[in-house]
Formats: structure tokens, sequence, C-alpha cells
């Protein structure tokens, strides 16, 4: 086995070695930083990351530099892996509720988001720039059983893996904005019994006759496939863990703005929370949740929910929190590897370490400060993003 | 100026009396020890919607000059508290601008009175008119013409009443010698027969008029809010021909027509730094871009920079929005005078706050780290000599 990555390496360095008189790219990257966020690691002063084919080969403070390597001097800048925005809907469409949900349809369990998501958008763009590398693209929230989200790479043009999950996942809604008066349900009581009906019927099903939705919630029931619900307020947060414990599904809280109110039942049955953006027009109150959400020991991983805000705002959301009570640490956590582990891709992404995907921001700063900047964004090992003027 | 290292600041009525290195402290005086703190003055909140209710903010009218904002301000705001503690002493407040001119601007002094009376520094800072600003978020090229000139229209319709006016006051301060004149003849000689002379037509003097009156004298300066390039040189051209003094509201889009602000030394308080403080997709801020404040700067531009939030609560946001600004490329020390100094010269208040310097009112932060900290803690908030809030949790 060793020896077959060792002869691996040999043909790489070779091809680079034929493909730098070509004139293409080398495969071998050697990033000198000055400070390198690991975020499972520690950080490392002065430090060097070697990517080698896209993923990264070593990370630590006196490494070599393989001959021929191309070599990226960040020595005053910081670098730390891709952000990853746990919700959002960018790509969609510029009306994006017209994109976002069914609005006919109560359940839509089949619905595919990717199916909608138009990677070249402006916004997806904009995302890049601010140091976004992988999103969780996600219906809305007026579906009671809405579609299923995507976990995808913000990098199309030359990956042909950049969708890490086309089915992540099913979303359900238990906000106030599932319920329309022109279909049903109408109700809260209706839309509770709504999605347990549904939950029922994909329990009972047994012979599989043609039903799309109920061959996704099956899934679901049977624990395989996650549960992403959105509710905001402690009675919608209530009804979400009723159902969590009633069909054990396994599921993650979506816009769990209140959920501070209640945090030791969240935390007791170890649901993790994806967090709304922090506003810049909020009371202290509220801007004081996410670090009591997160500090009483519930993973938490931030949303940008963008393009409806704006996408700058999953970094400033971390900072804020941390402004207003979060431990720093956590904060640099919930934009990586605690959001990594929620989607349930930290095999591949979230922290700086050995075998994991090359995927990068440089700022020119700590990544805790709104002084700095997203310098260059990395993503399999290939610059994708470079700010103006750098 | 570089800061000051280990330094003392003497307070007395309210006023800051000496500051430096070297600084004797009398027996009697109270000891605040900040060793170790950063200290800096008041920040100021440019545009700020604390104290206003939204749906209050606009007058129906679309030329509505003599309206005044602190006749509809609600100082009971539960917000204003968090403001203060977060280092912002002063804000600037105007009206909205659903009118093209809109009424005047005031001063305010987050003292924690909740008296709008005590808050006041400085009413009339400037007349609010906006050109190309959408309440529906449509608009179109013949719609901002009309807002251009219906302005331009106001405003020339105020030079003929300022013609008028004065024409009046001549032929009134006549015939009030002529009849001084004829009454003293007609003390003297009672029975002799003199020509009485003709009171002119009277004058109904028009509140509007005279508060554009005092923009074109250069009085009070117009600040207009203009988002889109166009609009900005829309509001530049009406300022060349009418020779008031400008403040460029917003300018969204400046970054675009930078020489052409530049050139007239405009001065811009420009808002919101990041995208983040507005509604998204707006028509105005279509073209938003991050490093306006950085570009408009480096020209030379006089520049404040306002937080521009949703509400009134995002004027405690003053610190950050100037972090923002650096992360963007402005200069450090620039976007810190940017919500201190600057604002406070453009709203012309420097005489009274925006830096630390004798003579000025002791409105004075401390914080544990540097004020461009995203994590520094406000400490201390004086105004005027006098704590308004001092941090008790040590989380």
């Amino acid at each position: 086995m060793k020896k077959g990555r060792f002869l691996s390496f040999l043909i790489i360095l070779s091809s680079i070695f034929c493909l730098s008189s070509s004139g293409g790219e080398p495969q071998v990257l050697a990033i000198r930083a000055g400070k390198i966020w690991t975020l499972t690691d520690g950080v490392i002063t002065n430090g060097v990351v070697i990517v080698n084919n896209g993923k990264i080969k070593t990370v630590g403070e006196n490494i070599d530099v393989p001959e021929g390597a191309k070599v990226l001097d960040m020595s005053d800048k910081n670098v730390m892996p891709g952000l990853i925005d746990a919700h959002c809907h960018i790509g969609l469409s510029l009306d994006i509720l017209a994109e976002m949900d069914e609005t006919v349809a109560a359940v839509a369990a089949d619905m595919q988001i990717l199916d909608a998501f138009n990677p070249q958008a402006d916004d997806v763009r904009k995302a890049l720039s601010s140091g976004v590398t992988t999103v969780m693209l996600a219906p809305g929230y007026r579906n009671p059983v809405g579609g299923q989200p995507a976990v995808v790479k913000l990098y199309t043009s030359k990956a042909d893996d950049w969708v890490l999950k086309r089915t992540a996942g099913v979303e359900f809604s238990l906000m106030n904005q599932a319920l329309m008066f022109d279909r049903e349900p109408t109700s809260r009581t209706g839309l509770v019994a709504l999605i347990k009906e549904e939950l029922d019927q994909a329990k009972a099903d047994k012979d599989g006759g043609f039903n799309p939705p109920r061959e996704v919630l099956k899934r679901v029931v049977d624990a395989n496939l996650p549960a992403y619900i959105w509710a905001h307020t402690v009675d919608e947060i209530a009804s979400a863990m009723a159902i969590v414990d009633e069909y054990k599904l396994n599921a993650v809280l979506v816009a769990a703005g209140q959920g501070d109110e209640i945090t030791d039942m969240i935390a007791k049955r170890n649901l993790p929370v994806i967090y709304p953006p922090l506003l810049l027009s909020s009371r202290d109150k509220d801007l004081k949740r996410a670090g009591r959400i997160a500090n009483s020991g519930v993973k938490l991983a931030f949303a940008s929910l963008g393009p409806k805000t704006e996408l700058y705002d999953l970094r400033t959301s971390a900072i804020l929190a941390a402004k207003y009570g979060l431990d720093k640490e956590t904060a640099l956590k919930s934009l990586t590897i605690n959001a990594a582990e929620i989607l349930g891709v930290a095999d591949r992404l979230g922290s700086i370490s050995e075998g994991k995907d090359a995927d990068l921001v440089i700022l020119n700063g700590d990544p805790l400060q709104l002084t700095s900047s997203v310098e260059v964004v990395i993503i399999n090992g290939n610059i994708v993003y470079q700010r103006q003027g750098e | 100026m570089p800061p000051i290292e280990n330094g003392t600041i003497l307070i007395k009525d309210g006023k800051i009396t000496a500051l430096g290195q070297n600084i004797a402290v009398g027996a009697d005086a109270r000891l605040i020890d900040a060793s170790g703190k950063f200290v800096m003055p008041g920040m100021i909140d440019a545009q700020s919607r604390l104290f206003v209710i939204d749906s209050e903010l606009n007058e129906s009218r679309s030329i509505a000059p003599e309206l005044n904002i602190l006749d509809g301000l609600d100082p009971f705001v539960k917000e204003a508290p968090e403001v203060a503690a977060q280092g912002v002493t002063a804000i600037y407040i105007s009206p909205g601008s659903h009118s093209l001119i809109g009424g005047s601007g005031a001063v305010l002094k987050l003292d924690g009175s909740m008296d709008v009376g005590k808050m006041l520094l400085k009413g009339d800072i400037a007349i609010k008119a906006a050109i190309g600003v959408s309440s529906n978020n449509e608009s179109s090229s013949l719609g901002r013409l009309a807002n251009y000139s219906s302005i331009r229209e106001a405003l020339l319709e105020t030079k003929i009443y300022m013609h008028n006016k004065e024409k009046h006051e001549r032929e009134q301060a006549e015939y009030n010698k002529k009849k001084a004149e004829y009454d003293k003849k007609k003390k003297a000689r009672p029975t002799e027969k003199a020509e009485k002379p003709k009171r002119p037509a009277r004058f109904r003097p028009n509140p509007a008029r005279e508060v554009l009156a005092k923009v074109l004298s250069k009085e009070i300066p117009l600040q207009i809010e203009a988002h889109r390039a166009t609009d900005i040189l829309n509001a530049l051209r009406l300022a060349d021909e009418f020779g008031f003094t400008l403040i460029l509201d917003k300018c969204t889009e400046g970054y675009l027509v930078a020489e052409e602000i530049a050139r007239r030394k405009a001065t811009v308080i420009l808002g919101p730094v990041s995208a983040s403080f507005v509604d998204m997709p707006r028509l105005e801020y279509r073209n938003h871009d991050i490093r306006n404040a950085a570009i408009l700067s480096e020209k030379g531009i006089k520049l404040a920079l306002g937080v521009s939030g949703r509400d009134g609560a995002s004027s405690k946001f003053v610190a950050l929005t100037a972090a923002m600004a650096v992360a963007s490329g402005m200069d450090r020390d620039l976007a810190l005078r940017a919500v201190t100094l600057t604002p406070a010269e453009i709203l012309g208040v420097a005489d009274r706050i925006g830096s630390l310097k004798v003579g000025k009112d002791a409105d004075i932060v401390i914080l544990s780290g540097h004020p461009l900290d995203s994590l520094s803690r406000v400490e201390m908030v004086l105004i005027e000599g006098k704590t308004v809030f001092e941090r008790k949790d040590q989380q």
C-alpha cells in the first residue's frame, strides 16, 4: 500500500515536470502561511501546507517543499479551511420564492433542490469571494415536508465531484410560514398532524408501490437519511423535538433562533443546530442566543440563508456571536469542522488535516476580525478566487 | 494623530480641560483608572434611525423642507441604551427619502435622558433631499429626471422668492422712511396738505421657501440622498448650479464617479458599508460594492461612515462598520476618523464633539482593546463627563 502511494507520488512528480514544460498546472502546491488554523489540531505559526492532487498531503511547521511544487507564499497571511454555509438558497433564482418551495403541494419529499441550481449565478461567485467553499443548498420553509437539500462545492468548472451529496436529507418545516390559506395545512395543529401522517404512512408502507416521496420518507423513518427541521420559536422547536422523539429521527434543527431558551432539551437529544444569520439590526438579547446554544454543548453551524441576506454574513455571524459571548474557537469550528460534521462531510472537509480536500481560505488577518478580508480561495487545490489587486 | 500612551484626561464641568502624558491631577478629582485600556472620543452614527419609527420618517408631500425631525421623535425607545453601550455617544437623524425635500435633521447625544431637548446637540444640521430613491423598488429614468427637476424647480422658486422678498424689504424700508418723514411733517404742521406715502403690497412669508433660502445662502447644507451614479451626478449638477453646500448621503455607486465628487469637494456620508445592513435585493443597492468607502477616501474625499441600518438598534454597530471598511481597503486611521471627527466636521458640530481635545465635550469611550478590534469590549462610556454606561458582566 505504502509502496503504491510512493509510486503514484513519483508518477505525479514526473507528470509535473512534463506539465510544467508544457505550461500546464503542477499538481503539487506548497502554501507557506503565517498562521494555519487547522481547526482540529490547533494553530500553526509559520507553517506549510502541501497539497497533492487536490488533497492535503501534509501540514506542519518544518516541512520540506517537494521539488517542482508550485509555492504560494502567504507568510504574512492566515490560512483556514474553506467555510461551510450550512443552509442557503444561492444559485436558485432571483425571485427565490419561485424556485425554493412547492406552493401547491404540501409534501414534496422527492423534489431535489439541485435540479434548480445554477452554478454560474452571481451570488455563487459572491459566496466564494467571502470564503465559502461548500454549501448546503436547501429548499425553503414553506413546505411542511419539503424537498431534498444537497451539499455542493462552489466549484463546477473543473472538478467533476463538486456534488458531495445530491440527497443530503429531507427538509421539514414547523414554521408558521409553512401554513397557507389556500392549501392544507392551514393551522399549527394541522401542520404537525400532516407531518406525522406522512411519516406514519412511510413507516407502514411495505409493498413499495410507485410513490417517490414515500420512498424517500421511508429512508427518513429508518433514520438512514437526516431530517432537517425548520423551527424558529420555542414552541416550534418543541413540536420538532416531539416528532423526533416519537419517530426516532436522525434530525438537525434549522433556524432555531430561540433555541437558547430550551438549550438543555436540545442538548439532551444531541440535536445539532443550524443557526440563522445574526443580523446587524438585532437587539443584544438576540445576539447572545447563538453563544448560549453553542456554549451549552449543542453542536452549531452557521447558515447565511442567502441570498435573502448578504453572503458576507457567514463569517460576520460568527464574529458577532463571538462578540456577544460565543467561545472563539467554537465560533471558528461552527464555520468549518462542526458544520462539516453536521452535514456528514467531515471525512473530506472542515479542517486542514492530512487526506482532506484542499479547500482553503487565505485571509490577510485573524478570521474572527471584521477588518480581515478574504484574499484567496482554493478548492481541490485550485485557486478559484483571488481578490482584485492581489 | 498618533495615540497618546499612558496619558491622562482631565474633565471639568463636562469639558476636557487638559490631556496628555504629564497632567497633574488634583486631590479632589474623581479618578477613573483606565490604564491598560484604550480611550477614544465617543463615536457618531451619521445615518441613524434611532428614536424614529419608520412609518413616521416620511411626509407624503414631495417638497416639505420646513419640517423638523425633532418634532417626530420617540425618545423612549428601548434600543437607545444598547447603542450607547457600544460607545456611540451621538447620532445624526434626518428625515426619510420619500419626500424629494424632506426637512431638517438634528444631532442628538445618547445621554439616556429620554428628553429630546436635553439630548439635542444641534438642530437644523442640513435639509434632507433625495434623488432617485424608490419606495417600491421600481424606478424609471423619467422618474429620476422628474426628481431632479422638481428639486431644481423648488430651488429656482426660492431664488425668485428671495428676490421678491428683498425687493419687498427695500420697498418697505423706503416706505418706512417716507412715512416717518410724512408723520413728522404732519405733526409739525398738521394743517398743511402732504401726499401720504403708499404702503407696498403685503408680502406673505413662506416657511418652506424661508428654509430653502438658508440652503441657497449656505447657512444650512443640502444633504442629498443618492445611490446610483446618475443620481449622484444630478446632485452634483444641482450644487454646481445653485452653489449650496452639498452633503452626499448614502452614495452607493460613488466609486463609479469618485473623480467628479472629489473635484466638487462635496462631503459624503456613506452607508451602508456592507450590504448586510439592507434588505436585498433592492434597486438602489444593485451595484453596491464593499470597496466604495476605500475608493472614495483614497481620492481625498471627506467621508463619514454611517451605519444606515434597518432600524434603530443598528446604530450600535458603528465600530464594526469602520472595521468592515478597513477590510475592504480603507486606511485604518481614516476609518476611525470617519466615525468620529469627520462626521462631526461634516455635520458642523466639531467644535463640541468628534475628538479628544481641550475645550471639547468630555464624550469618551473606554475599551478593552483597539476600537477596530471586532472583539474589543466597551468598558465605560462618558457623556459630558457623566457615566452613561459601565460594563458589569465579566463574561
